[in-house]
């Protein structure tokens, strides 16, 4: 077995600044970075100042010009990242310091010291680098400050939409258990469904076009991957459509009511039947009432034990008009009067009625 | 200000210093900017630029983005010079990735960036006017010839302002045939239009009286201010990033950089006249030397994987130095995306520009900042 050989950038060779300020700067560590076009140096905060002092100063170098200034989050540090331009000389150089993340000071860019104001305020706001010596660090594009970095990485972009979808699920979650305790059925939001269902389906288009991608599909085949998933998606939703569409009809609070008077007029009827007195009475009653109610909360428990449907109404009268029909024909094959007639057929839907209780 | 003498029998005033509230929304600070300016009577005695009404998240947003999507955040920084900030983020990508553009349509790009640098300096004249007093005159003349312009450019990219037309590697689609002889007659039509703005305004007497000596500006403070463009070549130093660091084929073309003495807000006009007339000379010349070929490089994917690396991408836009600082680690969406805006640091000076003048001055001298707030808060 042959051990892998790692690949290891050779350092880049000292540019000419580099060697000016190493010359110059003796004990001062200044480490020449890899980077496209501008040459690039990398020094200890704690020499920053001197070396940003002595690019200015020195007429070899004559750095006075302060192109931009800006942060960049490494996870484990901070970068600060000053681009200089000389006049005098027509070259630019990179400067770079870092801190951790537990003590993110810098040294304030004392020269020149006017072009770094505003890159300092702004850094200091999206980074949280703070910049020692600067005379003015308030925020500068948020006036009231943000509360938090936002160019740090730990500030998220992607999930935010995920944090948004853990936040509408608990607050879904929420308005079904209000609306279970206060008895009201939970109102099934269309467009709230409907955004769900896109929410699902971007997952799967998401998911399935990154796999395709990993696995080095063309672009045909990674369309074709992606309608199929869709599909599938499609039929699954068709067969079971998504929970909270049926959800089960609880007891209104006005049915609910009805059906505890009708408990307590049984109970008041049937302690006068037994002939107990007011007191016991009363005690009789608040008992049937507590049983109810111990019925009702394992009704809700269980929701397995769905209500029979009661008929409906117009089904109800329709089953009615079926029952005249047929009595009035039987009345009549039997040759009886009008009034008869009436009455027969009024026995009848009597005798249905009591049926259908 | 207080006299040095006083009247006998008269008693000294008490005074004091009032803030002076401009903005957001003021047709003077040509967007949505507010600068809190302290008075003593009519004088400046400090001045607070507040910024960040029109902050987005411009460096956040594409860091979730691959190198092509970011086009087009590129449009709407600095939205007066799109083509300018296109031309520094592809060029930076081509740079970070070693493409290498075809040679047609680096000319259909400098030719497109040198038409929009008109277009921009025609509404910064046109909307300057309308700050010194001659109300829509200048306005409607600059925008004559700008409507011309930015139709010819709607007609090429299919967008009026937010053309999303470079790419890394070349453009987006090619031109139209007649695309010579049509940019020469816009070519002339413009040059006409500027010698036109140019009688009306810089002879003028009211230009004349409120512009002439108005925040003089030394190199060496305008250097220490981190000052570009424009504002910087007034005040006397012939500083363009198309002749100081070639970019793209800048260096094949002949043209002047014109530059001032005094830095003052007279001559920031007058090298911006003189300007609109170089890009017309840059764009004939590239006219001359347009070459056929394909418009795109061979082998460049739609999505991008940057080798890791990091680079320091300036062009000279309108405004200045508009650079993109971007770090690459090797994957398909940048890891660092700093956007330089030229009036971001042009507008930091505004407090030093302005103590000591008039207020009805400061909203001159902001005007000849030339700010593009989406460019400043990003």
């Amino acid at each position: 077995m042959t051990q892998e050989a790692v690949e290891v950038a050779p350092a880049p060779e000292p540019g000419p600044i580099a060697r000016v300020l190493q010359e110059a700067l003796p004990g001062v560590s200044i480490e020449p970075l890899e980077a496209t076009g501008d040459e690039t140096i990398g020094v200890m905060r704690d020499d920053f100042t001197r070396v940003m002092e002595h690019l200015f100063r020195d007429e070899r170098l004559a750095f006075d010009f302060l192109r931009c200034q800006s942060g960049v989050d490494y996870l484990d540090e901070l970068e600060s990242v000053c681009h200089l331009y000389s006049f005098t000389h027509r070259r630019t150089v990179t400067v770079k310091t870092r801190c951790p993340y537990a003590d993110p000071h810098v040294p304030t860019v004392s020269q020149p010291e006017a072009a770094a104001n505003w890159h300092e305020r702004e850094t200091h706001e999206m980074f949280g680098i703070i910049y020692d010596g600067h005379p003015d660090l308030r925020p500068l594009l948020t006036e009231e400050g943000l509360g938090y970095f936002l160019l740090r990485k730990s500030h998220p972009l992607a999930e935010i939409e995920e944090w948004q979808e853990d936040y509408l699920q608990a607050v879904e979650e929420a308005k079904r258990q209000m609306a279970a305790a206060s008895g009201h059925a939970p109102i099934v939001d269309e467009k709230a469904m409907k955004i769900q269902i896109a929410q699902q389906k971007a997952q799967i288009i998401k998911k399935t076009r990154d796999k395709a991608r990993a696995d080095g599909l063309s672009t045909e085949d990674e369309k074709r991957v992606v309608q199929e998933a869709l599909a599938k998606f499609e039929e699954e939703l068709a067969a079971a459509p998504p929970a909270g569409a049926v959800a089960a009809p609880a007891m209104s609070k006005v049915e609910l009511a009805q059906a505890k008077a009708k408990v307590i007029k049984k109970a008041r009827d049937e302690a006068r039947a037994q002939g107990k007195s007011t007191e016991d009475e009363k005690a009789y009653v608040a008992e049937k009432l507590k049983e109810f109610s111990a019925q009702q909360e394992a009704g809700a428990a269980a929701p397995a034990a769905a209500p029979a449907p009661a008929m409906s109404k117009v089904e109800l009268a329709q089953a009615k008009a079926k029952v005249i029909t047929k009595a009035r024909a039987e009345a009549r094959g039997q040759g009886m009067s009008t009034e008869d007639e009436k009455k027969f057929v009024a026995e009848a839907l009597k005798k249905f009625s009591e049926e259908n209780k | 200000m207080a006299r040095e003498t006083l009247v006998p029998g008269e008693r000294e005033l008490e005074t004091i210093d009032i803030n002076v509230n401009v903005g957001p929304q003021h047709p003077a600070t040509h967007g949505v900017f507010r600068m809190v300016i302290s008075v003593d009577g009519e004088i400046v005695k400090d001045l607070d630029p507040v910024i960040g009404y029109m902050h987005r998240g411009n460096e956040k947003l594409p860091e979730n983005l691959d190198y092509r999507q970011v086009i087009g955040f590129h449009d709407r920084t600095d939205y007066l010079a799109q083509f300018n900030t296109e031309h520094c983020w592809v060029e930076a990508v081509e740079r970070l990735g070693g493409i290498t553009p075809t040679e047609r349509s680096q000319y259909i790009r400098v030719i497109l960036a040198e038409l929009n640098r008109i277009t921009s300096h025609l509404m910064f004249v046109g909307a300057f006017g309308t700050d010194v007093g001659l109300f829509g005159t200048s306005f409607m003349y600059a925008f004559r010839d700008r409507e011309t312009v930015q139709d010819y450019f709607e007609e090429i990219t299919g967008e009026r302002m937010m053309y999303n037309y470079f790419r890394p590697g070349g453009v987006a689609w090619d031109v139209p045939e007649d695309f010579v002889e049509r940019t020469r007659q816009i070519v002339a039509q413009v040059r006409k239009g500027v010698n036109d703005l140019d009688s009306l305004m810089m002879a003028n007497e009211v230009v004349l009286a409120r512009c002439r000596g108005l925040s003089p500006m030394t190199p060496a403070k305008a250097i220490n201010w981190g000052i570009t463009g424009p504002l910087l070549r007034a005040a006397g130093v012939p500083h363009d990033l198309r002749r100081a660091e070639p970019y793209s084929i800048y260096d094949r073309f002949d043209f002047d950089i014109p530059t001032g003495t005094t830095g003052d807000v007279y001559e920031r006009i007058v090298v911006r006249m003189e300007e609109m007339r170089q890009s017309c000379r840059i764009v004939e010349q590239a006219l001359d030397q347009l070459p056929d070929g394909p418009i795109m490089a061979e082998g460049v994917k739609r999505v991008l994987r940057l080798p890791p690396g990091e680079i320091y991408m300036r062009v000279e836009s309108p405004r200045g130095e508009y650079g993109v600082f971007l770090v690459s680690t090797g994957s398909e969406k940048p890891y660092r995306h700093k956007v330089r805006g030229a009036s971001f640091c042009n507008l930091s000076a505004l407090r030093e520009m302005s103590i000591g003048h008039y207020v009805a001055d400061v909203i001159l001298i902001l005007g000849s900042i030339d700010i593009v707030l989406c460019e400043v808060d990003r």
